[in-house]
């Protein structure tokens, strides 16, 4: 109706007006339109699946140690690689190889570098659910998250240890020599393995295979899992080691809630102390305390709507000492205590019965690509503690971390006694 | 004459017929036929490209191939989600089935399980990115016709369905979703809390022909509180595949190695 006073050559430039007014008000009140065309940029190109992952990481830091207080600077440089092809049809072939180059060694009497074959091995898919691996495999089993008593191929699988973080520690070591198959249904699954004695004398040459580390005895085990209600899929586990009574292990997990999940791992058996294990081991010939142990790790984590998720572990080791005997163990026998701690190490279990385990991550933490990661082990029988912290910066190819450690205790506690007292590290890593 | 008066009449008849057949639709109905549009209802594999961009700056990408089935017995689908980019993540699995979320890292063999909670894929939530039957979760108790403005700023007379939670598997409490009348085309949604807060917007946009029908092949998600936070699902070799049962397990993943 205003258009009849509006003299006639003004009328295009208005309504070219009222359109840009009114684009502009639509504009402002939809701010989906500006969202619409930030995502019409978008290039059209699709990444390809590669057989290959290759990463190299190099790292520096500082220990100070704690017999004087000296601080000791290190450097590492890591190259890590990852093959895994379908060659053939129902055939696979997996590669997964590290190098890892120390200055100085890790340990005193161990090469600068040092090579670990993680897995070379063959599959042979029978049938669409029958399946065949021959080689050496990182077998795996837990569901827990800082210790796996049903992960019975974990023994002697650490040649090179680079951080404690539980990660770390289940993808760098070496895997056993085995034939594994496997069967699957619909919710369920049945894995028979068989890894025999192939060696007897360790070598720790920085570039040898050390077969006998994880295939010094013969070994089997069977692994069952079925679905046994939505949700609730536990798994049996049966394992036998040369001279070593069956041990059963059990791995269940539920959904508690949409943000908790609830999670119990527990092998049990006869089996001797880890104490005896270790003497016996040293040659020492110590008295047979056979008795059925248990060994469990159960726990929740929960995740907040911000992306950060706290796991919260009890962990039990009844292959440990009691907590009296543990804490008189270094002040009566020396010798003794230090045979018992390097048998531990190898087999990755605590000295004593109790512990607790907690772990902390928050991704995109504070600023978008940052996740931090905390960890804090606690033995309850000599109330020894060892804290890592990380903060990890990621790019489309480059991380950037920044890993600091702290052990503390009494002298000769579980964690009071690590050489080092606290250590940093810097880290770069670049994927190829 | 005669002839004409007849065609009309019937031509007429046949109308209100069709439109009376449409008119039945109920909200329900039609909220299953849009899924219909979104997911061929067999088997079936697809890479996603997701890139998420912040005031309009790309901020994070990750390509995930996704084999899809659905579960006989709930309708709802089940998910092997492996990571093709980036080179961090490379053959990173998760197995979507129901509330059994697994993940599985192929450098640590670790299957560990997850809540629905736990989100990897920055803004995009577990629930965006798998294939969801949203007639299974949810239950659609209105459709207002209604004008609006798809992803590619084209005018579609819709349907407005609004919908609410029916199970407790649905990720979010209510969802208003506007489906082109006529050939039920998802083309917005909007996703809210209990309170009403909305959490995010998504359009399903760029309609190409693939394995038979029109369907979707982006979708833009924007987020409720910062819409300069946009992530772009971008979905391409869309097959029809065999999914075998038995992948869709934990005990599966450390096997999982499509061809």
């Amino acid at each position: 109706m205003m258009m009849r006073y509006i003299p006639f050559s003004f009328k295009p430039g208005a309504c070219a007006l009222m359109v840009m007014l009114a684009l502009n008000c639509q504009a402002q009140q939809d701010p989906d339109l500006d969202a619409l065309k930030a995502a019409d940029l978008m290039p059209a190109t699709v990444e390809q699946p590669s057989n290959w992952r290759l990463f190299v990481e190099a790292g520096a830091g500082a220990n100070r140690a704690r017999l004087g207080g000296a601080s000791q600077q290190f450097q590492r440089l890591s190259l890590d690689l990852q093959y895994d092809n379908s060659f053939a049809s129902g055939w696979r072939a997996v590669l997964s190889d590290r190098l890892d180059v120390n200055w100085p060694p890790q340990a005193a009497g161990l090469p600068h570098d040092i090579n670990t074959i993680k897995e070379a091995y063959l599959s042979w898919q029978v049938q669409a659910d029958q399946l065949l691996d021959l080689g050496r495999i990182n077998a795996r089993n837990g569901v827990a998250l800082g210790y796996n008593p049903t992960d019975y191929f974990r023994t002697s699988a650490l040649r090179s240890v680079v951080s404690v973080d539980p990660a770390s520690l289940k993808e760098n070591r070496q895997g056993s020599v085995m034939l594994r198959g496997q069967k699957l249904w619909n919710g369920g699954s049945l894995t028979a393995l068989y890894s025999p004695k192939l060696a007897d004398q360790r070598n720790y040459s920085g570039f040898n295979p050390d077969v006998a580390a994880t295939n010094a005895e013969n070994r089997w085990l069977l692994a069952l899992s079925q679905q046994v209600m939505d949700g609730i899929t536990p798994q049996v586990l049966l394992y036998k080691a040369e001279n070593q009574p069956v041990q059963i292990g059990l791995n269940l997990t539920a959904l508690l809630n949409d943000s908790t999940v609830v999670f119990a791992e527990w092998s049990g058996g006869r089996s001797q102390s880890s104490f005896v294990q270790a003497m016996r081991q040293a040659g020492v010939n110590y008295p047979d305390d056979g008795a059925f142990r248990n060994h469990s790790a159960s726990g929740l984590t929960y995740t907040t709507s911000n992306k950060i998720s706290v796991t919260a572990e009890f962990e039990y080791n009844g292959g440990g000492l009691d907590q009296e005997k543990w804490n008189s163990l270094g002040l009566t026998s020396l010798p003794a205590y230090g045979v018992y701690r390097h048998y531990l190490q190898n087999v990755q279990e605590t000295p004593a019965k109790r512990s607790i385990f907690v772990y902390a991550s928050w991704q995109d933490a504070l600023i978008n690509h940052l996740d931090l990661a905390a960890m804090s082990r606690y033995d309850l029988a000599d109330a020894s503690r060892m804290s890592w912290l990380e903060a990890r910066y990621h790019l489309k190819r480059t991380e950037f971390a920044l890993q600091w450690q702290r052990n503390s205790g009494k002298s000769l506690s579980n964690y009071g006694a690590a050489p080092q007292m606290h250590s940093w590290q810097l880290l770069a890593r670049y994927y190829f | 004459m005669k002839h004409l008066k007849i065609s009309v009449i019937f031509l007429a008849m046949t109308s209100l017929l069709l439109g009376a057949v449409q008119a039945a639709q109920s909200p329900q109905e039609i909220l299953a036929a849009s899924d219909v549009v979104r997911n061929p209802d067999y088997p079936f594999g697809l890479t996603n490209t997701l890139i998420e961009y912040r005031a309009g700056k790309q901020t994070d990408t990750s390509t995930l191939s996704i084999y899809s089935k659905a579960d006989p017995n709930s309708g709802q689908f089940r998910s092997l989600i492996r990571y093709v980019a980036p080179a961090r993540d490379a053959n990173k699995l998760i197995l979507f089935s129901g509330k059994d979320l697994w993940f599985y890292d192929p450098s640590s063999k670790a299957s560990i399980r997850m809540s629905p909670q736990q989100r990897l894929l920055g803004q995009a939530s577990n629930g965006d990115v798998v294939t969801v039957n949203l007639a299974k979760d949810y239950q659609a108790v209105s459709a207002v016709e209604e004008d609006t403005q798809d992803g590619d700023r084209q005018t579609k007379h819709c349907n407005k369905l609004s919908m609410n939670a029916s199970t407790p598997d649905a990720t979010y409490h209510h969802i208003d979703m506007w489906i082109e009348a006529g050939n039920n085309h998802p083309v917005k949604a909007k996703f809210y809390t209990e309170s009403g807060k909305l959490l995010k917007t998504a359009y399903y946009r760029r309609y190409e022909k693939q394995l038979g029908i029109d369907r979707p092949t982006e979708t833009v998600i924007i987020d409720g509180l910062d819409p300069s936070w946009v992530t772009v699902m971008r979905y391409s070799n869309l097959v029809k595949r065999e999914v075998p049962d038995q992948w869709l397990q934990r005990d599966y993943l450390p096997r999982f190695k499509p061809e």
